[in-house]
């Protein structure tokens, strides 16, 4: 789609509030938190320059600054998901669950916490060291991995989007019952702890899980940006794309990846977090006025990092001792955004016709 | 059923419990009861002194809050005070000697047959106090096969003399109300009461709640056992075993609250960023204190009866504490850098102070210190004195805990 000539120092003057916005968020994400530290101290832990207080140096270093680059590539990678998910099925309410990734993550998961109410899979589980670890995501992994392989099988066969789309909801609805089946049989405090991962959290991701979940998400955003230009046809519908030129199938196996190792990883490494993937990409094509994915994708990045910084801010509560799940805060937060934006431009078919 | 260290959800509000006695007991008159209500008031309890020996074949309760005891005629009455609610309500149970006709009075209260021959333990707690009594061929269902640590249950378990009855809500009524035990025990949970027993209660099930977890202090919390003696008619061996554990609990408790220097030290582990640690009121802080520890929390009081804790309020203690106690189900300093790598920055983890209470965790992934440790914290006592004080005792092997190498 062509961009309007006026247009481009306006979107460019965004990018930048965009990434003023990130940066802002990023310093009031480490500076905050319920230990009160204060800025000056921050900036000195962060130059690593020598403080008299190690108690805050490992506050900021260890559990600060993880998380708000856990908060980055959380943000930008499900933010970016979801936009390539709306477009590719031209439906305002997809995001990166609607595949049935985040389910099948769920389910996984779920696999480890509550299959410990049989001896066999208490050994195992012990063997693996599962808690809040590894083994965790690993099983997070397996279940996104499966339902993600059943989708690129299917989407190889399925040509039309909407049936995949469909065929992705059932494949949550699935895994879904089974989860509550599970759930059913096994005792409150194993429920208890699966309810808390799915709340979501930025917190358990640090050193190597850190490393691995930003180079996945790395991956997973430059197979995004590549696809940029498929994205753009895919927005006129499929014969239209074809007839300019695109490979449909393999664009669309390339955007399926993509967005399987953003929404998959994400949700093995923090749980599933609501709503940065289906708000973010209505918030920036608002913002933006365009429909050009050039565009979109690097505002969506953005936003979604911003967005995500700011509800982890308000998920410390400074000042108090207890944290809010992030998930709970993202939705508070962003459903009444998005109503915000939607209620004003209520012809949102424009941007996928 | 094993359970978490500190169950969340500990009833809000509860201003003070409402605790009937029985005043007359003592004097040993033939059953002249004269309840008289009154209330506790909500600190830290402190173990009241030792009331004189109760008659043969009675016992009175001494420091938990959560039931009373009483004796009228040739029957007796359990009151089990339900913590969860505003509003303190009592669930009465009449026990009548087997065999004879129920007699008037207590027309709200569920009646028992006593001695009961029969009992179906919903807890692990359950099997402890039927093993503390030496009872436990009167076990005859659990909640989960799974979670059973005493030797004679298990060999019960193998002969197919206990067949599971499953949990929470997914209890199985048909086979309950079938088989009819003589008594079920059920653990009590914030939201949960009698209610969700009807079926059984329509069948003529009896279902006695214990919610001795929510007790303030481990021999309260132990106390519950006598619950159990009453039933069985044992009296007499619970005033004696009960009364051995609380004279030795107390000798140690003297020796912990005495001892000098008090380590500082950090309890369980977080999940992600909430790290629950016991509040002051709960009985595990009652251990610390015991045990002569310098705890962060110890003034802070929760409903829940613990404190979910920022990751990054608990870590500065963790970093400079002297030992770091609780670490969910890990055994090994490694296993503890697989659950989170950042770990290895507090102090305990760098001196090796790490206790872990799952030394005697079975094949089945049973831990008998949720179990047998719940009637035996003399026991829980001396090794956390033993860890924490070294040369305070003579030297012993740890019973519970373990070190993580």
């Amino acid at each position: 789609m062509p961009v309007p000539a006026a247009g481009a120092g306006r979107n460019i003057t965004w990018l930048l509030v965009l990434a003023l916005l990130v940066g802002l968020g990023f310093v009031l994400d480490i500076a905050l938190g319920s230990v009160s530290i204060p800025l000056p101290a921050v900036v000195r832990i962060l130059l690593r320059q020598p403080i008299d207080t190690p108690a805050w140096e490992f506050i900021v270093r260890e559990i600060r600054l993880p998380k708000a680059l856990t908060a980055l590539a959380v943000g930008s990678g499900l933010a970016v998901s979801g936009l390539q998910m709306q477009t590719l099925f031209r439906n305002p309410l997809a995001g990166p669950s609607v595949l049935g990734l985040t389910a099948g993550a769920g389910l996984g998961v779920a696999a480890v916490m509550l299959a410990s109410g049989s001896a066999a899979g208490s050994l195992a589980i012990r063997a693996l060291g599962v808690g809040g670890s590894w083994g965790l995501v690993l099983a997070a992994t397996t279940g996104a991995a499966l339902v993600m392989g059943l989708v690129l099988a299917l989407s190889g066969r399925v040509r039309d989007n909407v049936v995949l789309l469909i065929v992705g909801m059932m494949i949550a609805s699935v895994t879904g019952a089974i989860v509550s089946l599970w759930q059913y049989f096994s005792a409150p405090e194993q429920i208890q702890e699966y309810l808390l991962w799915t709340f979501g959290s930025l917190g358990g991701v640090t050193g190597s899980h850190l490393a691995v979940l930003a180079s996945v998400v790395t991956v997973g955003l430059v197979l995004a940006f590549a696809s940029a230009k498929s994205l753009n046809a895919l927005l006129l519908g499929e014969n239209y794309a074809r007839s300019m030129g695109l490979v449909v199938g393999r664009s669309r196996t390339l955007i399926i990846l993509s967005t399987s190792l953003l929404a998959g990883s994400i949700t093995a490494f923090c749980g599933p977090i609501g709503f940065v993937g289906i708000a973010v990409p209505h918030l920036t094509r608002a913002l933006l006025r365009t429909a050009d994915h050039r565009l979109l994708l690097p505002a969506s990045c953005l936003a979604g990092a911003a967005l995500t910084l700011g509800c982890d801010c308000i998920a410390q509560l400074p000042g108090s001792q207890a944290t809010l799940p992030l998930s709970v805060v993202t939705s508070l937060l962003g459903a009444p955004v998005v109503l915000w934006v939607v209620l004003r431009r209520q012809n949102i078919r424009s941007s996928f016709s | 059923m094993s359970r978490p260290p500190f169950p969340s959800g500990r009833a809000g509000g509860v201003p003070a419990y409402l605790v009937a006695r029985c005043g007359l007991l003592l004097l040993g008159l033939l059953g002249l009861t004269a309840p008289a209500a009154f209330s506790q008031p909500s600190s830290p309890p402190k173990a009241r002194p030792t009331v004189a020996a109760p008659a043969k074949g009675r016992t009175t309760v001494t420091y938990a809050k959560g039931f009373t005891i009483a004796y009228t005629g040739r029957c007796k009455v359990i009151t089990i005070l339900s913590p969860f609610e505003q509003k303190t309500t009592a669930t009465r149970y009449l026990l009548v000697p087997r065999g004879t006709p129920r007699p008037a009075g207590y027309p709200d209260a569920h009646v028992i047959a006593i001695p009961i021959r029969s009992l179906v333990g919903l807890s692990s707690m359950h099997v402890a106090l039927a093993s503390f009594l030496g009872a436990e061929d009167v076990v005859v269902g659990l909640g989960n096969l799974q979670y059973a640590s005493a030797p004679k249950v298990r060999q019960r378990i193998a002969e197919g003399k206990i067949y599971a009855v499953g949990q929470g809500k997914e209890l199985n009524n048909e086979q309950l109300v079938a088989r009819h035990p003589d008594l079920v025990m059920a653990t009590g949970w914030p939201g949960e009461n009698l209610t969700r027993f009807q079926t059984l209660a329509a069948a003529g099930v009896p279902v006695m709640i214990n919610s001795e977890w929510v007790e303030s202090t481990p021999l309260a919390r132990a106390e519950w056992v006598k619950v159990l003696a009453v039933l069985l008619n044992k009296e007499d061996l619970v005033n004696q075993k009960f009364g051995q554990v609380a004279r030795e609990y107390q000798r140690l408790a003297a020796l912990g609250q005495k001892a000098s220097p008090r380590p500082r030290v950090v309890v369980g582990m977080p999940f992600k960023d909430v790290w629950h640690v016991p509040d002051a009121d709960s009985y595990m802080a009652q251990f610390l204190r015991d045990a002569g520890t310098t705890y962060a929390w110890n003034q802070s009081k929760a409903p829940q009866g613990s404190l979910a804790l920022s990751f990054e309020t608990v870590a500065p203690v963790a970093l400079t504490a002297d030992y770091w106690l609780h670490l969910s189900s890990t055994a090994t300093k490694a296993e503890v850098l697989t659950q989170d790598a950042r770990y290895a920055a507090f102090a305990p983890f760098q001196s090796g102070r790490l206790y872990n209470n799952n030394r005697r965790t079975n094949a089945e992934g049973s831990n008998d210190y949720w179990e047998s440790g719940a009637v035996r914290p003399d026991l829980v006592l001396a090794d956390l004195l033993r860890i924490l004080h070294p040369g305070l005792l003579p030297a012993g092997a740890l019973h519970y805990y373990q070190q993580l190498k």
